[in-house]
């Protein structure tokens, strides 16, 4: 019950904030991407928290998400909404094509191919010029705005559907987490071997949950693209900055936990951005750094991530309200 | 009725041959003492039985189904499933979702909860239900093995030594939970060093021996075969005095 209140609350206050901040000022495009990466890390920490498979490819699907709805609105008219379920549905595809032969792999290696796999769709997009537009990238192309087009003249609906993606994300983590196939993935992550031997179909429990995680991320590549409204294959195909960064906000914020991710991201996108503008106009490579050494610092005091910091808290909350 | 046969298995690691041509078979309900020496082949055996291991030649039937080649997941489906000598729980997760996450093999989360904390119940291990695995003692942590390994609803239960380190009192209790099972219709194999305890449960005993079945028989009968006695009771029965 109690629990059911601050999801709520915390629920209400993600749905005022956005209205308190200026509607074509900085810090609303600064959320909205917080709420996205935050997404993105929830959709990663299926197969990487649940899964305990540390994949480093992610932005392969996410990329095949912003390109199919893209290419869909432009070549065919076809709404993003729509574009978004097939985008959903290729990356599913590409989930189970990557996921056959890399499920045996375990720790480095499995990171390791699925990198290789995200630089590979990369090359794949900047080559296949006629499809992609090559390096050059692609621009969403402007329709007037209404919610059946996904167009909209502020970010500020972008800021709500992020939000929305969000929570969606989450509920379905949780569900797994806590259903029979969160179980059985917490058993093939602990002793695969014992797993099979009490009936556990480990190959077929893996790949599905490949396929989930890759099905929605590729579904918040269709957010992305039409909230930055241009991208190119280096962006969206990017290892930095969509495999590695969604990893790196999940663990930061406590990987395998519902909770983590939306940490990780709320300290992360933001840190990023203000270093980028205070230290911006310093020597070339500055804000970065600063950003690295705060990253290492956050890690050596939180070695399991966010989510420490949080459950002392929470339990320190509880000890307070019950004397 | 038989429920388990196995015809002609064997297995090579690199020069060494760990099964060589064991055929037996098993009617329902029995419960049948696996013994022989240290490194005679019994774990590898039931590794093979279960799907871990393949066969380099041989058959396997269970209840009328071949399962060689099969995945351990699919003959555990079947119903034959084995608990680990070295034990191989989920020790990051409770006692209780150990055994739990075997009952989902044929319930839904709720029945199998239920389910596991009739199992643990039996193995007498439900008070440390919401510890985890990994905290438990070694002899505890064979009981869940054993408690995991039933909540899969099994027709043929594989026991590899799960009455190493027990003391006299729980090892009685063990005896009887196998007689208990074998009441409920369970076929067993069980693999112990100890002597007492297979030849006070055991319907009838096999003994293998550098990977080849040296006698099947009786206890009486085992414990009289000067072959057995030469290759390993003696020296056993001398190590348990
Ligand atoms: N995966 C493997 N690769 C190579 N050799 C193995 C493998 N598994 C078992 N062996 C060897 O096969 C032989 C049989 O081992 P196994 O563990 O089946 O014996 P055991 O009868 O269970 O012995 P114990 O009573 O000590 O448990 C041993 O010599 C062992 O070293
Ligand atoms: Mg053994």
């Amino acid at each position: 019950m109690k629990r059911w209140i601050a999801i709520l609350a915390v629920i209400a206050i993600a749905a005022v904030l956005p209205l308190l901040l200026s509607p074509t000022g900085y810090w609303i495009r600064v959320l909205t991407f917080t709420l996205l990466f935050a997404a993105m890390a929830q959709v990663w920490n299926i197969i990487g928290g649940l899964a305990n498979q540390t994949s480093l490819g992610h932005a392969a699907f996410f990329g095949i998400g912003a390109y199919t709805s893209t290419i869909l609105v432009l070549k065919f008219g076809i709404s993003p909404w729509i574009g978004m379920f097939a985008g959903g549905f290729l990356g599913g595809i590409a989930a189970l094509i990557i996921a056959v032969p890399t499920m045996r792999l375990q720790g480095h290696y499995f990171a390791l191919a699925t990198l290789a796999f995200g630089e590979v769709m990369r090359v794949i997009a900047n080559v296949w010029t006629s499809l992609t537009g090559g390096p050059v990238g692609l621009s969403v192309p402007f329709v007037p705005p209404s919610i059946a087009a996904y167009s909209f003249k502020q970010l500020l609906p972008h800021a709500y559907i992020a939000l929305i993606a969000l929570i969606i994300v989450t509920v379905i983590f949780e569900a797994i987490r806590r259903s029979a196939m969160g179980y059985r993935l917490r058993a093939i992550k602990e002793n695969p071997a014992a797993a099979e031997v009490i009936g556990i179909d480990t190959t077929k429990v893996k790949l599905q949950t490949a396929v989930i995680s890759g099905v929605l991320m590729a579904m918040l590549g269709t957010l992305y693209a039409q909230v930055a409204v241009f991208f190119d294959p280096d962006t969206v195909f990017s290892a930095a900055s969509i495999s590695i960064r969604v990893a790196l906000i999940a663990i930061l914020g406590g990987v395998g936990t519902a909770i983590g991710p939306i940490l990780g991201a709320l300290f992360i996108i933001p840190v990023e951005e203000l270093m980028n503008d205070l230290f911006s106009s310093g020597a070339a490579g500055l804000s970065q750094l600063i950003f690295g050494v705060i990253l290492i610092a956050v890690i050596l005091w939180r070695p399991r991530g966010f989510i420490t910091v949080f459950d002392s808290l929470m339990a320190r909350f509880s000890n307070k309200a019950r004397s | 009725m038989t429920i388990l046969d196995v015809r002609g298995i064997s297995r090579r690691f690199g020069g060494l041959q760990a099964l060589s041509d064991v055929t037996f078979s098993v009617p329902k309900g029995q419960i049948v003492g696996l013994i022989g020496p240290n490194g005679a082949g019994k774990t590898t055996f039931f590794s093979t039985l279960v799907g871990l291991i393949r066969p380099d030649s041989g058959s396997i039937q269970l209840d009328g189904t071949s399962v060689v080649g099969q995945k351990p997941h699919k003959i555990a489906a079947l119903g034959m499933t084995k608990t680990f000598q070295n034990v191989a729980l989920f020790a990051e997760s409770s006692v209780l979702d150990n055994v739990l996450t075997a009952g989902l093999l044929r319930h839904d989360v709720e029945t199998a909860r239920k389910e596991a904390l009739i199992c643990l119940d039996r193995v007498g291990l439900k008070s440390v239900a919401h510890k985890l695995a990994g905290n438990l003692s070694f002899p505890e942590r064979a009981r869940v093995e054993l408690a995991r390994a039933l909540c899969t609803g099994p027709k043929v239960l594989l026991l590899d030594e799960v009455m190493a380190a027990l003391n006299p009192v729980e090892m009685q209790e063990i005896m009887d939970l196998i007689r208990s099972l074998r009441d409920d219709g369970i076929t067993l194999l069980v693999v112990e060093h100890h002597m007492r305890a297979i030849m006070t449960i055991c319907d009838r005993i096999l003994v293998l021996n550098f990977g080849r079945l040296l006698a099947d028989g009786t206890p009486e009968q085992v414990a009289n075969d000067p072959v057995v006695v030469e290759a390993y009771l003696g020296r056993s029965m001398e190590a348990h005095k």
